[in-house]
């Protein structure tokens, strides 16, 4: 491979990790837009109470010596940390909805929106004052190697994430797609109201999805502490931003149009940058979906369905 | 009916309580400040407004500069007492905004017993809020504000004692290009007033030594993916990246710049040089990285061990950062302008128009002996006291760089 064919791989990769991380964070707006039609505006700060759980939990748990004495030991711990880290962000999301949303629900549309960008000043502001207003350092236990392929240079940190990141999206597309309870997100996501009169408890089907979109975006938080190597109170608010572009351009709802607008928007970042301009790699990266959104206004791989007069 | 009638009772109280603490509080802030005015009979209340982040990411070098401000007034504020002054410290947190800088400075000139002010360490803040000090005509002297272009805007009230960009980044570029034997670099900056003018300087005085710039790239503070550039810059192979801007940026160009194969160092200036920069690149990757900071190392100021002392003594378990010492004299520069004043005019007259006036006269003929060496200023404002110091990264710590 040419050292210049290196470089364009090189900077794939590099788009795919970014790409991935705004992917995981998402779905978690298209998943709660599928069921409940309403843009959650808390959700950035998902990817930012994850990252603060999994270095705390992380912190905590290197003191026991037993996770950092062997190989196995340490993935151990690195599972453990994702584990706790993306139950409690879900949790988190279970009692936004439970407190912030679920009494709004029968409200004008306007509501619940401004009850979610009050959710998210809260919890960015709580965090401010109660951890830290500096960035923290996100410790990395393992070493990080670097592999060389022709002129390209990944890092294991990159394939780590890109990995992880498709595990997880494939393991969601299974349970939604396959599974019983899927079904009944499926179909509440369809029609609310019929789906209750099928026996499906509307109002657990609907904590369930506060808990799958803010855990996924919990893990997209600790993975952004990995690879960065530093978490702050406001990290989530730009990813936040290029997510939920990303949902609407892969078409809100679909959850695999999701998936393809976050690797799609990390891309055109990557690229952007390095062919064009970094400086204005944001505004070519959001010209170019504009575009796609004038040609296709439900995005990619949503439907245009009519609105029913 | 009845539950309705309740609850606007409810709320009507709840209302009344309110106000009622409303009342209370100011009259009890009312009460206090009288007897700050009038206990001890003739004291004259004078202040020193000192501004920098106390928040947000550099938090750890504006904390500093408040501490060195505080050691400064109290170091000074018994002598002041026997000319009849009490002084005291207005601290004010910038957030390294602007627009908050700006309020900062409005809230401090507001008060009239703030005769001086030691401000800003963002060169962005510093050149807004100083047209808000010009403007009430209290000085300002700035610990650490690097840009040219604040001393150069004509106020006669605008001073600093650190040294300009225009001396750290030429000195710099040719550090690297003779010292260190770089030839080529890539040249980023985080596109604020600071970062600009420092990757100018270097770049235009490292091409005027007959170095190569292979290219220059401007990024936005608060950014955390730097990949795609550091991987654009790594097929360019220069030997140097210089970094103009501040280390949370730095650190993360470093870092991600190591671990997408590039091999030479980053450098910058002094906005790297703190702890906090290894702490995020992680020390592997710092490794052999390089910052310029204005001044002398701690150890070879002429007052340093001194300072140091004092600063232990005051602050027990925290660390001098970088700007401790510029705020310690910057500080000094103002209470020895006051106590010229005190005696000319009497200790009535500091905070009165003219006072403050005076002030600025006095400041502007300063020739003090300070931590940091010999402290005076040239007609634009700028310290005449020009030293730069280079500094590396060796093993998870900045240490003056000596070949």
């Amino acid at each position: 491979m040419s050292v210049e064919l290196g470089i364009i791989a090189q900077q794939f990769v590099n788009g795919l990790t970014l790409g991935g991380m705004y992917a995981l964070l998402a779905l978690g707006y298209t998943l709660v837009y599928g069921i409940l039609l309403m843009i959650n505006f808390a959700h950035a700060e998902m990817f930012m109470f994850g990252a603060y759980v999994g270095l705390f939990t992380l912190q905590g748990l290197s003191r026991i010596e037993f996770f950092t004495s062997s190989g196995p030991a340490l993935l151990l711990l690195y599972l453990l940390t994702f584990l706790i880290a993306m139950v409690a962000t879900g949790i988190l999301g279970v009692i936004i909805e439970r407190f912030a949303y679920r009494p709004l629900r029968h409200a004008p549309r306007l509501a619940p929106l401004i009850s979610a960008i009050g959710v998210s000043l809260f919890l960015q502001n709580a965090a401010l004052l109660w951890i830290s207003s500096r960035s923290l350092p996100f410790p990395v236990l393992f070493e990080v190697r670097t592999f060389r392929i022709g002129g390209a240079s990944i890092s294991s940190m990159q394939i780590l994430i890109i990995t992880v990141t498709i595990l997880l999206m494939l393991v969601l597309d299974t349970f939604i797609s396959r599974t019983r309870l899927g079904k009944s997100m499926r179909a509440t996501s369809q029609d609310r109201e019929t789906a209750g009169l099928m026996g499906i408890d509307i109002n657990r089907v609907i904590a369930l999805t506060f808990f799958i979109g803010p855990a996924l975006g919990g893990a997209a938080g600790i993975f952004s502490g990995m690879y960065y190597g530093n978490i702050k109170y406001n990290m989530g608010f730009i990813p936040g931003i290029k997510a939920f572009t990303a949902a609407v351009v892969g078409g809100i709802g679909n959850l695999r149009g999701a998936m393809l607008g976050g690797f799609l928007i990390g891309l055109l970042e990557s690229l952007a940058a390095a062919y064009i301009s970094t400086g204005y790699k944001d505004v070519i990266a959001f010209v170019i979906l504009i575009i796609v959104l004038i040609f296709k206004p439900g995005g990619l791989l949503g439907e245009s369905v009519a609105e029913k007069v | 009916m009845s539950v309705a009638k309740s609850k606007r009772l409810f709320a009507i109280i709840a209302m009344l309580v309110m106000l009622a603490m409303v009342v209370t509080a100011c009259g009890g802030n009312d009460g206090a400040e009288n007897g700050g005015d009038n206990p001890g009979g003739d004291l004259v209340e004078v202040k020193i407004g000192v501004s920098s982040p106390f928040t947000g990411d550099v938090a750890a070098l504006g904390t500093g500069i408040r501490n060195g401000a505080q050691l400064a007034i109290e170091e000074a504020a018994p002598e002041l007492e026997e000319m009849g002054i009490s002084l005291s410290m207005l601290a004010v947190d910038d957030a390294a905004d602007p627009k908050t800088g700006v309020n900062a400075a409005n809230q401090m000139v507001s008060d009239s017993a703030v005769v001086g002010i030691v401000a800003h360490l963002n060169s962005g803040v510093s050149i807004p809020a100083s047209a808000v000090y010009n403007e009430a005509g209290v000085v300002q002297v700035s610990p650490a504000s690097t840009n040219p272009a604040l001393t150069l805007q004509g106020f006669e009230n605008v001073f600093r004692v650190c040294t300009i960009d225009t001396v750290q980044g030429s000195f710099a570029a040719e550090y690297a290009y003779d010292e260190l034997g770089f030839t080529s670099v890539a040249v980023i900056d985080d596109s604020t007033p600071y970062g600009e003018g420092l990757a100018a300087e270097f770049a235009a005085a490292f091409e005027a030594k007959g170095g190569e710039i292979t290219s220059t790239d401007k990024i936005q503070v608060k950014d955390l993916d730097f990949t795609a550039l550091v991987t654009k810059i790594r097929s360019a192979n220069p030997d140097l990246i210089y970094f103009g801007g501040m280390y949370t940026e730095a650190a993360l160009v470093s870092k991600q710049s190591k671990e997408a194969g590039f091999e030479g160092p980053v450098m910058g200036g002094d906005g790297l040089y703190t702890q906090q920069y290894i702490d995020i690149a992680g020390a592997a990757n710092a490794e052999g990285d390089f910052a310029t900071s204005i001044g002398l190392p701690l150890s070879e100021q002429p007052k340093g061990q001194e300072f140091q002392d004092m600063f232990e003594a005051t602050f027990p378990g925290q660390t001098i950062e970088a700007y401790d010492t510029y705020a310690y004299d910057a500080t000094m520069v103002v209470v020895e302008a006051i106590k010229a004043v005190a005696a000319d005019l009497g200790a009535d007259a500091v905070t009165s128009v003219a006072g403050k006036q005076a002030i600025i006269e006095a400041v502007a003929v300063t020739d003090m002996q300070g931590v940091t060496g010999n402290v005076s200023f040239d007609e634009n404002g700028d310290t005449t006291n020009k030293a730069v110091t280079p500094y590396v990264v060796r093993d998870g710590a900045w240490v003056p760089y000596t070949d």
